[in-house]
């Protein structure tokens, strides 16, 4: 009786914490304009998926956008999770003092919110500014401590017996490296890959400030210049259209990964 | 062992060290110089100034609002995201096939953009939108004074909910059933299980979630972006929204300074109160 109050509860919580927001995306990308700016949750009366999903794939800049966000976040996650790996190896091994010191400032690179106006002059001067390698750089390095964080714990936890084991065996420090720190870290990896990705496919601040021109543009970015192209009131219909599209990408990678991903969160990165 | 030397560490950390050194830390350090310079698009050379640019954004009324905003922005957007994270959290802690339904369906905001979650929900929240139909109002939620900014937060608050859940479910389970048994046997009920076991157990899971959320609401820009921007008036004119106004006028010192404003607010808000709340999972 109890657990069925509870669920009944949960349903009547999720309808408009759920349901309702997809729902309307959804149905009103269906719709003619003048329908969905009624922004009504009823079934359209006249359908125009074609028209509205050619217009965002056509005027919405939607392919440049998904090619250009997958140029940023694929090298990004590489780089953070590798990179984070090896240093996390060596902030978890290593007594030198230096290397504690370097720990400490990334941790205080978690706390503190990135100083996006300096980057912009920083980029500037390196002449890196307004392209995606510029951003890629940017966005490592400010999110390479939350992974070498939680790596870092990780690697301490573990006795180094199995690392001796592999050196005694004559293993190379990258043999090492590949055959048994990374599966050893796999878990926290794993959930700071999630996190990362979710992160910087959604990004619009940096993207904002640090990636000039449609070229250039991220999915948030193209999204925002279409949705502002229409200055007095939203063509509701595309912007649900293009937000439809832009999240999609994302939902069906969740949708294949949706086991790991939530036992891999639930299960904890953050006991190590 | 091979593995001992010094240097042979170094290299292993050396790339990402110089990464956040160079992309992280060198703004962080050019920024507290930027704050206090004269550098706009009329004069591109950089001198120091002083507090003038501190003093041109008080004399034009925009820099108490917007800290006042921005923090207000960042208490509600914290107690409504741990209010309803934790609930659930509780509600779907046990791993079950309905419960992993629901954790499921629960995670799915956190997948949409910020920019996203604030389309869709100024599009419910319009005034002949789907919940003023509901409710039988004709209310702007997101156009009037007194609910702009609290909506505003909730946006924010429901894209994260689900990550957040999931990090209090981390919690819940890792706490020692013997220590919930051995309270029932002592004749605790349910509130009081959660008062003295649980919630004190729950230490790690939220400190974390709570410095994420103030954190990450300090730095609001996204959900304004989309719904708001600033308005009306300036009620929902956070910090990196004048920031990013400044900017696009030319101002670039005055935005340095807006931006380090936000960086002082971490460090006066947010550092204390991880080490206050580390302090009592140490004591708990």
């Amino acid at each position: 009786m109890r657990t069925a109050v509870k669920y009944i509860a949960l349903t009547l919580f999720a309808i408009p914490w759920v349901l309702v927001p997809v729902w309307l995306v959804v149905v009103n990308s269906f719709k003619p304009a003048g329908e969905a700016a009624e922004l009504g949750l009823g079934l359209p009366r006249t359908w125009a998926i074609a028209e509205n999903y050619g217009i965002v794939l056509d005027r919405g800049g939607y392919l440049v956008g998904l090619l250009n966000s997958l140029k940023v976040t694929v090298p990004i996650v590489l780089a953070v999770v590798l990179l984070g790996a090896a240093a996390a190896w060596a902030f978890g091994r290593s007594r030198s003092r230096w290397l504690q010191a370097a720990y400490f400032v990334m941790g205080l690179s978690i706390l503190l919110p990135p100083s996006i106006i300096p980057t912009v002059y920083l980029l500037r001067a390196l002449s890196l500014d307004g392209g995606s390698l510029g951003y890629v750089l940017t966005m490592t390095g400010c999110r390479l401590g939350v992974v070498i964080f939680l790596a870092t714990g990780f690697v301490r936890a573990f006795p180094r017996d199995l690392e001796d084991a592999a050196a005694i065996d004559g293993a190379s420090r990258a043999q090492i490296f590949v055959r048994v720190l990374l599966p050893l870290l796999r878990p926290v990896l794993f959930v700071g890959g999630v996190i990362l990705i979710i992160n910087v496919w959604n990004d619009f601040f940096f993207a904002l400030f640090l990636l000039q021109g449609s070229a250039n543009a991220t999915l948030p970015l193209s999204l925002f210049q279409f949705a502002s192209g229409t200055l007095q009131s939203l063509n509701w219909n595309l912007v649900f259209a293009h937000v439809l599209l832009t999240t999609l990408p994302l939902v069906a990678v969740y949708v294949v990964a949706q086991k790991r991903v939530l036992a891999g969160l639930t299960e904890g990165a953050l006991k190590g | 062992m091979v593995m001992r030397n010094r240097a042979g560490w170094l290299v292993w950390a050396l790339p990402a060290i110089v990464l956040v050194a160079v992309f992280f830390v060198a703004p962080f350090l050019l920024n507290v110089r930027f704050a206090f310079s004269s550098w706009t698009s009329f004069r591109a050379e950089i001198t120091w100034n002083g507090l003038e640019n501190v003093r041109t954004l008080i004399d034009q009324d925009l820099l108490a609002n917007a800290v006042t905003v921005t923090v207000t922005y960042a208490i509600l957007c914290m107690a409504i995201q741990n209010t309803v994270s934790l609930s659930l959290a509780l509600a779907l802690q046990r791993t079950s096939r309905i419960n992993t339904i629901f954790r499921s369906a629960f995670f799915l905001p956190t997948l949409i953009s910020p920019l996203a979650a604030g389309y869709i929900w100024r599009g419910l929240l319009a005034p002949d939108g789907a919940v003023n139909s509901f409710l039988g109002l004709d209310w702007a939620w997101l156009g009037e004074p007194a609910t702009a900014l609290v909506v505003v937060a909730f946006i924010d608050a429901w894209k994260w909910s689900g990550l957040i859940t999931l990090v209090y479910i981390a919690g819940l389970n890792s706490i020692p059933k013997s220590l919930l048994e051995s309270a029932t046997v002592d004749g605790a009920g349910p509130w009081t299980r959660f008062r003295r076991v649980v919630f004190p157990m729950l230490a790690p899971a939220l400190t974390f979630n709570v410095a994420v959320t103030l954190v990450g609401a300090l730095s609001a820009y996204d959900v304004i972006a989309a719904t708001t921007g600033g308005g009306p008036g300036d009620h929902t004119r956070a910090l990196n929204v004048v920031m990013r106004q400044q900017w696009g006028q030319g101002f670039f010192g005055s935005a340095s300074a807006l931006g380090f404003t936000v960086t002082l607010l971490v460090i006066v808000t947010a550092v204390p109160l991880v080490w206050w709340l580390r302090r009592r999972e140490v004591a708990g």
